[in-house]
């Protein structure tokens, strides 16, 4: 009989305030170290905590996205260690009363549906940042006080896929309701798992793999601690509850510490923040204003006729799913080709987001219209990119200098026609023999010929009826 | 030299007013004072600033409605000052240089005080002798036997000296109004977010509250007046601005006072006892309704504090590591750092409380202890708001008896607890309460406190004031 895992995952993930939890410093990941540091920040003497509204409401959101309940009455606690990282030497956060609470990510694991529990998601602080080097550490603050929201599930989790798949799922859910970055890379999102094996009903000894490097290294870090654990049982020994490390280069975890008989967090309620009181209308208005959900605009762009490569392709690319959110009017399938193609080689080349562009919302409305209409083809814009991209010049403007000429008369593309026909008369043959093939070619002849300056639909048409 | 800090506030601003003297003969007038700083009321003596300011002020007009310009003010050394040190009378913060100001410290310079330095008090305002001072005990000017008071014990002094009219105190349980009664000033321990906490290095930060201490009632409701005000940098604050002296003057004819029976029991001292219940009798000829009440939970005041106070303190303190501010004692490891830092940076009386307060929240104690303590404070408070459903105001002594000989608890720490035995209540219920001076005891004085409900500190001052001015004593030798 073989092992069975059972996990449960704690994710970390830094609400995108404009301001930290408790203090008015800046939110900002990136900046000079300690440019976003203040005397409350610094755990200073006499200084006291207010409170951020807006990562209330954030939390308020990640809530509703992951379906929790909401505690309307809560209070924050205080969490006492000793650690440099902690100015205060305790960390605010909301051990007894956490916001949400009872909820569940739904995952699809090969076409099977499934619920990953949620046991509760609470506020707090984070520390700042530990710079390590050989003869001495840095502290920087600039993180300190940066609202996280923590996440728990309940150890309902069996394999490494599921927890990858509700990792992606939960990082997705989070990253279109706004409420957080995401980016594992950049810490804004920290996954620590708790990871136990055993044959029967009874949990075995659970191990902790803290602060995983991506979600990839989730399922990996589960796989090694299965088989490392099951390994150590089949040789008589036992567990002991830990905390381990994964390390990607060696695929392996390594040990931290032992942990010993429970922390001693001397948990109490923060005396310096009042209670924090949940109205309902507060609730219903976080719920009006969540964005649209990855899994809606899937459903709009699948409507739209976009293929599945390229709605995946928006979706993992949520500045361009923004920008299309912003039309409601558009061709999406032609508006998502242009974006995901050119657009998007332009965006990668310069390293800019498509909001940092020239590219206005009326300009990519008379882009799409243009497409559809023929009046300009996929070739044409490549010579265009920059221009749109780059300057504020009228669409008709730039086409203008750049000469491209708006072959839309029938008379015009019908003379290039009668060319290829003439300087083809054997392929034109082969073509009436049957030979489908012919016909491709002869539209590439078209094209050339009006150095791609035609509607390909339109010549594609005109030729069929010429060949009749 | 000069006494013109001996007289009522009003004459001086005239003084001011009219040009007689300026605000530079203040300032010198409290530094001639101080002097050597024989008596330890201050810790820092801002010279420089002081002077500094009270000349710039010359280039102003005095301004006519407001009482407070160019008068000297001293405060507490757990009150942020900027650029001034800020020690709370611990080694551990003994060159710890303020960079911002407090917000009540914003708005006494806003009102043109002038900050002559920053007083004397038990070490993080743990006591209430100030004998725990990193500095050493500032002398009682009764007697220089006795204690002060404390933990506001340099404020106390300061102010019963006459160098400057007024100062700021804090208040935990009971340090501005024992230190004030055992000195014969008054001081007042306003609601529970009446003055904004920001900027007040915090003991137990659901105790801790700001105050004034002056000679007089009035005096002390004009301070209260300057200094209250709703701080969006504390959430504990509240929007309340009223003039606390509106009611000063007023009949006391058909008040309801309640005595608590525990507040005039065999817990206090005989001789404080017949004093408080004189003063009772004069108030029933004076027309009002004195009622000796029992009052739920009220005994277990000081074992409730010690259990929230240490609690809440334990975790205050953490931050005097070592590491970004204050002491820091060379070491190896960061175990080590944090072990000598603050070993060598506490004193004992903070390392006990620290030590106490650390195991009343661990583990299983939080629920058995802490919890508990929450709970019943709830149900004390309940027990006095019902008193004042009834009653406008509660009497009864400061402190349990009058300044007693220095080192006298210092060997049993729970006895500095048995002082504030009476007026921790206030502290619990978030009660504004204050201390007034009602004649002397073997020449030593002797305060009553009264309390009201949450808000009402305009009743008190006017109870307070009628006291000051009517009530007159056969001193006793």
């Amino acid at each position: 009989m073989s092992y069975k895992k059972t996990i449960g995952i704690e994710v970390h993930c830094e609400l995108k305030t404009k301001e930290k939890l408790f203090s008015p410093s800046l939110n900002n990941y990136g900046s000079l170290a300690n440019s976003n540091a203040n005397i409350i920040d610094l755990g200073y003497p006499g200084t006291l905590p207010t409170l951020n509204k807006e990562a209330i409401l954030l939390a308020i959101r990640a809530c509703k996205v992951l379906n929790c309940k909401i505690r309307k009455i809560q209070h924050f606690d205080r969490k006492n260690y000793f650690y440099p990282d902690n100015p205060k030497n305790f960390q605010i956060t909301e051990e007894r009363t956490p916001i949400g609470y009872d909820g569940y990510v739904e995952i699809n694991d090969d076409g099977v549906t499934k619920k990953i529990e949620i046991l509760e998601m609470h506020i707090e602080e984070d520390t700042s940042k530990s710079i390590h080097s050989k003869e001495t550490t840095l502290l920087d603050f600039n993180r300190a006080g940066v609202p996280l929201i923590e996440i728990v599930t309940k150890p309902c989790i069996h394999t490494a896929k599921e927890a990858t798949l509700y990792l992606e799922k939960l990082r997705e859910l989070l990253l279109y309701a706004n409420v957080s970055d995401c980016k594992i890379e950049e810490g804004s999102m920290r996954c620590d798992a708790n990871i136990s094996i055993s044959k029967t009903d009874t949990l075995g000894t659970k191990i902790e793999v803290k602060n995983i490097g991506s979600i990839t290294n989730v399922g990996l870090a589960i796989e090694y601690e299965g088989k490392r654990q099951a390994e150590i049982l089949d040789a008589g020994e036992k567990l002991q509850e830990e905390t381990r490390r994964y390390d990607a280069k060696l695929d392996k975890t390594i040990l931290m510490r032992v942990k010993e008989t429970g922390n001693d967090y001397r948990y109490f309620p923060e005396p310096d923040i009042p209670y924090l009181v949940l109205t309902d209308e507060m609730i219903e208005e976080v719920t009006k204003n969540i964005p649209v959900s990855a899994d809606i605009r899937r459903k709009k762009y699948q409507e739209a006729g976009i293929n599945e490569i390229n709605i995946n392709k928006l979706i993992a690319n949520k500045d361009l799913s923004d920008y299309l959110e912003e039309f409601t009017n558009l061709n999406l399938k032609t508006a998502s080709n242009l974006l995901l193609g050119d657009i998007q080689a332009y965006l990668n080349k310069v390293n800019k987001s498509i909001l940092e562009t020239k590219l206005t919302k009326d300009k990519m409305i008379k882009l799409v219209s243009y497409l559809d209409d023929g009046k300009i083809s996929h070739k044409n814009f490549k010579d265009i990119v920059l221009d749109i991209m780059e300057t504020d010049k009228e669409i008709d403007t730039i086409l203008e200098e750049k000469g491209i000429q708006n072959v839309v008369d029938n008379t015009l593309v019908l003379e290039i026609i009668e060319k290829v026909l003439k300087d083809n008369e054997n392929v034109v043959l082969d073509y009436k023999n049957g030979n489908e093939r012919s016909l491709k070619f002869l539209m590439g002849q078209v094209m050339k010929e009006s150095k791609g300056s035609v509607n390909p639909k339109l010549a594609n048409d005109l030729l069929i009826e010429k060949l009749k | 030299m000069s006494k013109y800090l001996e007289m009522d506030i009003t004459s001086i601003h005239e003084l001011l007013v009219n040009k007689k003297i300026k605000p530079i003969d203040l300032v010198e007038e409290a530094l001639e004072k101080i002097g050597n700083n024989e008596a330890r009321a201050f810790i820092t003596i801002d010279y420089e600033g002081a002077r500094k300011q009270a000349l710039e002020l010359e280039n102003i007009e005095v301004e006519k409605d407001n009482l407070l310009f160019g008068l000297p003010i001293a405060i507490k050394d757990n009150i942020m000052v900027k650029d001034l040190k800020c020690t709370c009378a611990s080694h551990i913060l003994e060159n710890f240089v303020s960079i911002y100001d407090a917000s009540v410290v914003k708005l006494i310079k806003d009102k043109k005080m002038i900050i002559i330095g920053k007083t004397n008090m038990d070490e993080f305002a743990m006591g209430s002798t100030s004998e725990t001072s990193y500095f050493g005990c500032p002398v009682n000017p009764w007697n220089k036997d006795k204690v002060p008071g404390g933990s506001s014990g340099g404020s106390a002094v300061c102010v019963a000296s006459h160098i400057t009219p007024f100062a700021l105190g804090s208040d935990t349980g009971g340090s501005i109004r024992q230190p004030a009664s055992f000195n014969g000033i008054v001081g007042m321990k306003p609601t529970y977010g009446r003055v904004s906490r920001f900027g007040l290095v915090a003991f137990a930060s659901s105790l801790d509250q700001i105050g004034p201490m002056t000679t007089n009632v009035l005096e002390n409701a004009i301070l209260l007046n300057a200094i209250s005000q709703k701080d969006e940098k504390d959430l504990t604050s509240f929007e309340t601005k009223e003039d606390f002296t509106r009611l000063i003057g007023e009949d006391i004819k058909g008040m309801k006072i309640a005595v608590p029976n525990y507040f005039v029991s065999s817990v206090v001292d005989s001789k404080v006892v017949e004093r408080i219940k004189e003063v009772c009798d004069f108030l029933i000829q004076k027309g009002c309704i004195v009622d000796y009440v029992d009052i739920n939970h009220i005994d277990k005041a000081p074992i409730l504090y010690q259990i929230i106070a240490m609690g809440e303190a334990s975790s205050n303190l953490a931050r005097f590591d070592g590491i970004r501010y204050g002491l820091k004692e060379d070491s190896n490891t960061l175990e080590d750092l944090y072990k000598k830092t603050r070993s060598k940076g506490f004193g004992r009386e903070v390392k006990r409380r620290i030590m106490v307060g650390s195991y009343i929240l661990s583990g299983e104690n939080a629920k058995i202890y802490y919890n508990k303590a929450l709970q019943i404070r709830d149900d004390l408070k309940k027990s006095f708001d019902k008193v004042f459903n009834d009653y406008d105001l509660i009497i009864g002594p400061s402190s349990s008896r009058v300044a007693y000989d220095l080192n006298n608890n210092m060997d049993d720490p729970l006895k500095c607890f048995m002082d504030d035995i009476l007026v921790m209540h206030a502290n619990m219920g978030g009660f504004p309460s204050l201390s007034l001076p009602v004649g002397l005891i073997d020449n030593l004085p002797i305060g009553m406190q009264i309390m009201a409900k949450h808000f009402n500190e305009a009743t008190i001052y006017k109870l307070a004031s009628f006291i000051e001015k009517e009530f007159k004593v056969e001193e006793v030798k």
